[in-house]
């Protein structure tokens, strides 16, 4: 019997003998009260080999949490900051509440709730793990392109937190906010979302506010390719099972976008807008043909389009795109704030990131539309049994 | 197969609930009891979910605190929880069983729970703020969040129980200690509880 199956069972048990028949009736209306719908049931399991929310198809809406250890936050400390935030978001993702949680009823719907959680530089750093900095993490290199700001940028801590249910979701946020804060300081969240569950199929692309079809490219959950771009193998042991992950804040300018015919959008990128398809073929998931001309002698996927530019042959330089959009209003001026959490995920930052970015920064039409603001790397330890912790292979 | 569980039990106990009713009026309940009363005596609670408010800070070089958690009877008789003790480093002092109540002047105070926290039989209470608590005083240290906290049960059958509380951060649990709340008396300066 799961835990809410005892409460409820001795909840109804303790009613029945306590006051008959009476209160049969009102604990029948609770029960209809937290009657689950398929979405609002659903639940991703927390433990495994990996960690939840990274092989997970995406959820409907995501927070990224920024951390920063406390001064005073020691490597005991940190050990029991993971140990609590692991009891909080295994209750949470099968609908429980955290342990204490002041708004219990806000965990009944988990809506495939998973909650994951990385470790930036400093964090290594500041807890004397420098040794045990997985190979391939690093902060990235200043690239010209850039204009970071910090509220962006950087931090000790990732959690990132996805739902189908941004109600649930807020109430996970402030249940993991509040364990993680006796430990660390908040230095950022940044919220975003894909489609609503239900609107498209499940194994439909997402866009991005762009309207693109972003994402085709990306390795199907549950593949040997998939586990070979994402999963790091043991260097260093801990981090066996684990990933890196690459989060980028690129702001989008709607508006200069907006001036843009379909077909200038279309060659930015190289895709057909309606489907994604590759300028040279029909289907989105169609092999783009790099050769092809036009009447005019021109590349039809030209020199300056993002996916000839991203793309590679190098199965060493892939890896898994699970980017949100954000749109946080409309700005004073009345343009936009909106752009895309670019969350990547991979076994080695150097070897399999670096590469593509430099092509990017060095040569990208969409650098015109879009500047990246925020940027942050985090090693995201392995996943872990009932009993053990997020981490444990590192902090134990 | 979870509510399937739920539904036999609250049946079998509903069904139980009328015939002691049915009974109540010209006979004594134990007519309806089944077993021997020996047979329970040894019987321990179980708990789950059990954790201590964080008192990072002592306040003029004390503090106090409440224990929580969920304490299941799986025997025929109800049990008491009348209190415990703690490990001498924490507190010497006993650890009483509280409740938090209504006083006269509609305030929710919370007052020792003499006669103690019963467990149904077949049952559990829930210990929560606001509610029934295991309650600290006399604080020598701090407890901080994600200490555990050793501490040892002791139930009305005879029976004690060794029980871990991991401690947490929360903002509530402050209720106002009134000493003299289950007197009617005028209440005494107050302390209030608060670790936050």
């Amino acid at each position: 019997m799961t835990r809410r199956g005892f409460l409820l069972s001795a909840g109804t048990t303790t009613g029945a003998f306590a006051l008959g028949a009476g209160v049969g009736v009102a604990a029948n209306a609770a029960v209809a009260l937290r009657a689950d719908t398929a979405v609002g049931a659903a639940t991703v399991n927390f433990y495994g080999a990996h960690q939840a929310g990274i092989e997970t198809p995406f959820q409907a809406h995501g927070v990224f949490l920024g951390f920063d250890l406390k001064r005073d936050t020691t490597h005991v400390m940190a050990r029991r900051m993971m140990e609590l935030l692991t009891d909080d978001a295994a209750r949470l993702a099968q609908g429980d509440p955290a342990l204490p949680d002041n708004d219990p009823y806000l965990a009944e719907k988990p809506a495939r709730l998973t909650a994951t959680f990385g470790f930036g530089p400093g964090f290594f750093t500041k807890l004397g793990l420098s040794s045990q900095i997985p190979a391939g993490f690093a902060d990235l290199p200043a690239y010209r392109i850039d204009k970071l700001v910090p509220e962006y940028s950087g931090s000790d801590l990732v959690i990132s937190i996805g739902s189908d249910d941004p109600l649930t979701l807020a109430h996970a946020v402030r249940q993991l906010t509040r364990t993680a804060r006796s430990f660390s300081s908040i230095r950022w969240s940044q919220k975003g979302f894909v489609r609503s569950q239900g609107v498209a199929p499940a194994t439909q692309t997402n866009r991005n506010l762009f309207g693109q079809v972003d994402g085709t490219i990306n390795p199907a959950p549950g593949t040997e390719a998939f586990a070979g771009q994402v999963w790091a193998e043991g260097s260093p042991s801990w981090f066996a099972g684990g990933t890196q992950l690459v989060l980028r804040r690129i702001a989008m300018n709607l508006d200069t976008w907006d001036k843009l015919d379909e077909g200038g959008k279309e060659i930015s990128v190289g895709r057909k807008l309606s489907n994604g398809a590759p300028l040279t073929g029909v289907h989105e998931f169609d092999a783009a043909d790099m050769e092809a001309k036009n009447s005019a002698g021109l590349s039809v996927i030209p020199d300056f389009a993002h996916m000839r530019r991203a793309r590679t042959d190098n199965p060493k330089e892939k890896f898994l795109r699970r980017p949100l959009n954000y749109d946080d209003g409309i700005l004073l001026d009345g343009t936009s704030n909106s752009g895309l959490l670019f969350a990547a995920y991979m076994a080695n930052i150097q070897t399999q990131y670096l590469p593509v970015q430099q092509r990017l920064v060095d040569l990208d039409l969409l650098n015109t539309w879009t500047t990246p603001i925020g940027s942050a790397v985090y090693a995201l330890p392995p996943g872990c049994l009932p009993g053990g912790f997020i981490g444990e292979g590192l902090l134990s | 197969m979870t509510m399937t569980i739920i539904a036999k039990r609250t049946l079998a106990f509903a069904t139980l609930t009328m015939a002691a009713l049915a009974l109540a009026g010209c006979t004594s309940a134990a007519a309806v009891s089944t077993h021997t009363p020996e047979a329970d005596a040894a019987v321990v609670p179980t708990f789950t979910d059990v954790w201590v408010k964080a008192a990072p800070e002592l306040m003029g070089g004390t503090g106090m605190t409440a224990l929580f958690g969920v304490f299941e009877n799986p025997s025929h008789d109800d049990i008491t929880i009348l209190g415990g003790t703690a490990d001498a480093a924490l507190t010497t002092t006993k650890l009483d069983t509280h409740e938090v109540v209504q006083n006269d002047a509609g305030e929710m105070v919370m007052q020792e729970k003499k006669d103690g926290i019963v467990i149904p039989a077949h049952g559990s209470v829930t210990l929560k703020p606001g509610s029934y608590h295991i309650m600290f005083w006399d604080l020598k240290k701090p407890i901080a969040v994600g200490d555990t906290i050793t501490i040892t049960v002791n139930f009305s059958n005879g029976t004690s129980a060794t029980v871990d509380a991991v401690a947490r951060d929360i903002a509530n649990a402050n209720e106002t200690y009134d000493p003299k709340a289950d007197t009617g008396a005028t209440p005494a300066p107050s302390s209030t509880m608060n670790m936050g």
